[in-house]
């Protein structure tokens, strides 16, 4: 588990905290569905599209990498970034948009069945 | 998936790399963060405090890379071992039960899987095994289904057939070895010249026979070959035991039947033709005129390119019909019938084999329902902790990995058990089962051991997969308020366990059926009076020899003088010999067409009947009764008339109205001629090769009048005839040292191995289906034991209710009847259905014998047994106690 990281707005949470292990690949793979990132890339991602509440730290964004890409999910590759650098680019395959739609259905569906469930209550 | 276990093999042998390329990604990582933070104005020293406090720390992420890319498969699995053990540690005797279970399927089905890979699967060990075929003659207006071949027709069929590519013939009888001055007898096979090449096997040292030695070889049956030079070939085994192996042995002489024979060739090891004891061959050149009346010859043929089995036999079959017209005397009414080499030498055995696998099979699959249903019972416990760990977000498939890791460990411990298991099964099989042909093939090879890995898998599977389901479907949200229905019983969560006991009962039912109708058939058989008795009699076969004993008078004299000193012998109520004892393998056994004189040209009262020389108390000796007239004795001298004593049957047959004795009967010797015979006797009637044979016609000829060289001796003691071996030895030393019996056997014995195949499959069969009747009874057991514990709070909100104790065992033993029930009816069902297979084991036993149907009965009052422990523990719940808990 990652510690609460201090210094930032009071509003972002840790991911870790927040999420199953699972639910933060759903992410990254969403993230990946666009166009292939780094690692920078893939966190800066996250904090934007979700207004800065999800805030990605690297104990959770790295094994989370490296289980996607044991799992044929993303390829990995070096290559130069933007300014100039070496990074490393991950880039979904086949089988890593295949699960995503999935994933994305279930979570949908059970976002809505959770959502009717606070509405009746 | 490949290039999944590309990586993850990647990932294992290039971990350092991998390690280093993650720190830089990190380093990476951070430094765009520190830059970003620089560009909104921080100093790079801040800009770095900053990212590292918002990323965390590096170090860490790295290592939780390190663990999630390693860790994945090989630590969760130590993981997830080490779970396993700690829980099977935590019960002992639910864990040695399970392992002893599968321990035991796997290794009994591995046993037999061996036997029959390697008797019934497994090709013989020749060249195009497929087209070798056994040939026999068949006359079924006589009822004669199979017997041997003749040498006359066989060169006819060599002419005038196209589809064989060698029609070879053989016979097989035991000769005397001296080698250094000891003298053994040792079954050989005298071959035609073209038997090695038909076969297709070479000599591993020397050569087979040439056309020219087989040429000069001339038979006259029971002596050795009448040929200037006599050349042999010996058997791997033979020559490795009594020549030492000696490389340099062709061209060396041996003794056979008193004639001195050059080695000149040995065969290969594993030459089991035309049986794996015959380690003697000697050249076979058949006479200019062969008789084709004298059905002796065993055939067999390789079939040539392109024929098949029955095109083969449809062609000889017309050549045998052709024949038949060209020589009615000797062939009307012959024909042939083809039948391949393997099915021939397995014969029978192959279906014995195969229903013991199919029983075996079953008793697999009971033992892995038991290990599933005990776990199931079991891991039901823990479906509060599958709900809770699922809900945090273990994946099912982790779950699942977790939950058959139990069952997986039991099963590799128990299938690690069961090869040892096997070999020693495979050991009292070889023991056991003597009269499985190819037994002495069969190992524990690979291919067995494939067997057991993959038995040992599905035990895993089938054990584990239905708890491993079961909590992986467990709720991921537990509800407490699901609770009532809990005690409302909740018919689906129990279909599984329910299915399970049933699924046991009706194989544990299968099996009980099986073995009770075999039971029901062995006991038929050992009613069936043999027509002698066996009991205290010891056979020595004894095969004089032409070069000494021809010409008649010797052999009479030897036998004579030999019946005279056994009688002697302390303890010997009575001696006899007979050319052919009844389940006695070895010695001439032939039949002889017979008709009353006084009805000569009448093919209706014309009879085949085999023919046996007898001496004199032969009949007190196998204690086969006198049924009318007398037995032969001293009156039935070489120069008196011809005297003959009948079997009951055939007596019946020529002689109806019990007029037998003092007739006359013709016997037609085609060689020596056909003479009238005085009827002085007749017999009761003798099953001569078991109890399934019907008797067979017979007529005795006394061995004063008709001498032969080959003779079984027969003694009775009032003890146990092997006793009397020794003296035996010496006796017939005495007569003549070279000239030792061919071993000493108790008839009893030899009329046992009669029937040891019937008592094999019913003993193994039996242990079988008491085995799963136990396993599905602790099933039986096990899922009430469990309901009673699940509904501890309906049981005594009943008693509190009023319930008596009467009506709570009434409800739970009815629940375990109910489960039995339903067992017997599907397994009844399905032993009906399988009753086919058995069938032809039978004897003197429909498959749908009532005896079956009794056993099976008896099957609920056994599960009643079973179910009074757990319902004699509902009956005693307190109520209180239990509505103070809930």
């Amino acid at each position: 588990m990652q510690r609460a990281a201090g210094g930032a707005s009071l509003l972002s949470i840790s991911i870790g905290d927040l999420l199953a292990a699972e639910k933060l690949d759903l992410l990254i793979l969403k993230t990946l569905a666009l166009l292939p990132l780094h690692g920078y890339g893939i966190a800066k991602r996250i904090e934007q599209m979700s207004d800065g509440v999800f805030r990605v730290t690297l104990g959770s964004l790295y094994p989370a990498l490296q289980r996607l890409e044991r799992d044929g999910l993303v390829l990995a590759e070096w290559k130069a970034s933007e300014n100039g650098r070496r990074a490393r680019y991950y880039r979904l395959t086949a089988a890593g948009h295949r699960r995503l739609s999935a994933e994305q259905k279930e979570w949908e569906r059970a976002a809505a069945a959770i959502a009717s469930i606070l509405r009746t209550t | 998936m490949l290039s999944r276990l590309w990586s993850r093999a990647r990932d294992l042998a290039w971990s350092d790399r991998r390690d280093r390329e993650t720190q830089d990604e990190l380093a990476e990582h951070l430094e765009l963060l520190t830059a970003e933070k620089e560009c909104s104005g921080l100093d790079r020293a801040e800009a770095r405090r900053q990212a590292r406090l918002e990323l965390g720390n590096p170090e860490e992420a790295r290592e939780a890379v390190r663990e999630s890319r390693t860790g994945f498969w090989l630590d969760a699995l130590l993981k997830d071992m080490g779970y396993a053990l700690r829980l099977l540690r935590k019960r002992p005797a639910f864990t040695a039960a399970c392992v002893l279970t599968v321990a035991l399927g796997v290794g009994a089905s591995t046993a037999l899987f061996a036997v029959v890979g390697g008797v019934v699967l497994k090709p013989l060990p020749l060249a195009d095994p497929g087209s070798l075929v056994r040939i026999y003659d068949s006359n079924p207006a006589r009822g004669v289904e199979r017997t041997g071949i003749t040498s006359g027709n066989l060169q006819d069929w060599r002419q005038r057939t196209r589809s064989f590519r060698g029609i070879a013939g053989h016979y097989t009888m035991g000769r005397t070895l001296t080698l250094g001055g000891e003298s053994e007898v040792v079954l050989s096979a005298q071959v035609t010249a073209d038997f090695f090449s038909v076969l297709g096997v070479g000599a591993a040292l020397g050569r087979t026979f040439t056309p020219e030695e087989s040429r000069m070889a001339l038979f006259n049956s029971a002596a050795a070959p009448v040929s200037p030079d006599p050349v042999v070939v010996l058997g791997h085994a033979l020559w490795r035991r009594r020549l030492g192996g000696d490389p340099a042995v062709v061209g060396r002489t041996i003794v056979v039947e008193r004639r001195p024979m050059r080695v000149v060739g040995v065969m290969p090891d594993g030459f089991a033709m035309p049986a794996p004891d015959v380690q003697l061959f000697l050249p076979w050149g058949l006479p200019e005129q062969p008789p084709r009346d004298q059905h002796y010859v065993s055939g067999v043929a390789r079939l040539g390119p392109g024929a098949s089995l029955a095109r083969a036999e449809a062609e000889l079959r017309g050549v045998a019909a052709t024949l038949a017209a060209e020589y009615p005397r000797t062939n009307e009414g012959w024909s042939v019938r083809l039948v391949p080499l393997r099915e021939d030498l397995v014969g029978d055995a192959r279906q014995t084999l195969l229903v013991l696998l199919l029983a075996v099979a079953l008793v697999l699959v009971v033992a892995c329902a038991n290990v599933a249903l005990l776990s199931l019972a079991r891991n039901l416990e823990r479906l509060p902790e599958a709900s809770l760990r699922q809900a945090l977000g273990a994946s099912r498939e982790r779950l699942l990995r977790q939950f058959l890791m139990e069952p997986l460990l039991v099963s590799l411990t128990g299938g690690a058990l069961g090869v040892p298991l096997a070999a020693l099964g495979l050991t009292l099989l070889k023991q056991v089962g003597a009269a499985v042909p190819r037994l002495h093939e069969v190992g524990l090879d690979a291919k067995a051991l494939a067997f057991a890995c993959v038995a040992t898998l599905l035990a895993a599977l089938v054990s584990g997969l239905p708890a491993a389901f079961r909590l992986a479907r467990a709720d991921p949200a537990p509800d407490p308020a699901a609770a009532p229905a809990r005690l409302a019983g909740g018919g689906r969560r129990h279909a599984l366990r329910e299915g399970l006991v049933v699924a046991e009962v009706a194989m544990a039912v299968v099996l009980v059926a099986g073995a009770s109708l075999l039971v029901r058939s062995y006991q038929r058989l050992r009613a069936v009076d043999p027509g002698f008795d066996p009991r205290g009699v010891l056979v020595a076969p004894v095969f004089l020899d032409m070069e000494q004993y021809g010409g008649g008078e010797k052999s009479r004299l030897y036998y004579a003088t030999l019946v005279e000193r056994l009688r002697g012998l302390p303890g010997v109520l009575a001696t006899g010999a007979a050319t052919a004892l009844p389940a006695s393998p070895l010695g001439p056994d032939f039949e002889r067409p017979v008709w009353p004189e006084q009805s000569p040209h009448d093919e209706r009262v014309r009879r085949s009947a085999w023919v046996r020389m007898v001496t004199t108390d032969y009949f007190r000796t196998l204690g086969v009764p006198i049924v009318s007239g007398r037995g032969f004795d001293d009156r039935d001298s070489p120069r008196a008339t011809r005297s003959v004593i009948l079997s009951e049957g055939l007596a019946q047959r020529l002689f109806p109205g019990g007029a037998a004795v003092g007739r006359r009967l013709v016997v037609d010797y085609s060689t020596t001629g056909t003479y009238p015979y005085d009827v002085v006797g007749v017999v009761g009637d003798v099953r001569f090769s078991g109890p399934r044979a019907e008797p067979r016609y017979e007529i005795y000829l006394p061995h004063a009048q008709r001498p032969y060289l080959v003779m079984n001796v027969a003694l009775r003691t009032s003890g146990d005839p092997r006793l009397l071996a020794p003296a035996v030895r010496q006796v017939l030393h005495e007569l003549d040292p070279a000239k030792p019996a061919h071993g000493l056997y108790a008839l009893a014995d030899l009329v046992g191995a009669t029937y040891a195949r019937d008592r094999y499959v019913m003993q193994v069969l039996a242990s079988f289906a008491a085995v799963a009747v136990l396993l599905s009874l602790v099933g039986v057991h096990g899922v009430l034991s469990h309901r009673v514990r699940e509904r501890t709070r309906e049981i005594g909100i009943r008693i509190a209710v009023g319930a008596s104790e009467a009506h709570l065992l009434r409800w739970i033993t009815g629940q375990g009847l109910r489960l039995v029930l339903a067992g017997l009816v599907i397994g009844s069902t399905l032993s009906t259905a399988l009753a086919r297979v058995v069938s032809g084991l039978l004897f003197g036993t429909s498959p749908l014998d009532p005896a079956a149907l009794l056993a099976v009965a008896a099957l609920p009052l056994l599960a009643l047994v079973a179910s009074l422990h757990p319902a004699w523990r509902a009956a005693r719940t307190s109520a209180a106690e239990v509505l103070r808990a809930g």
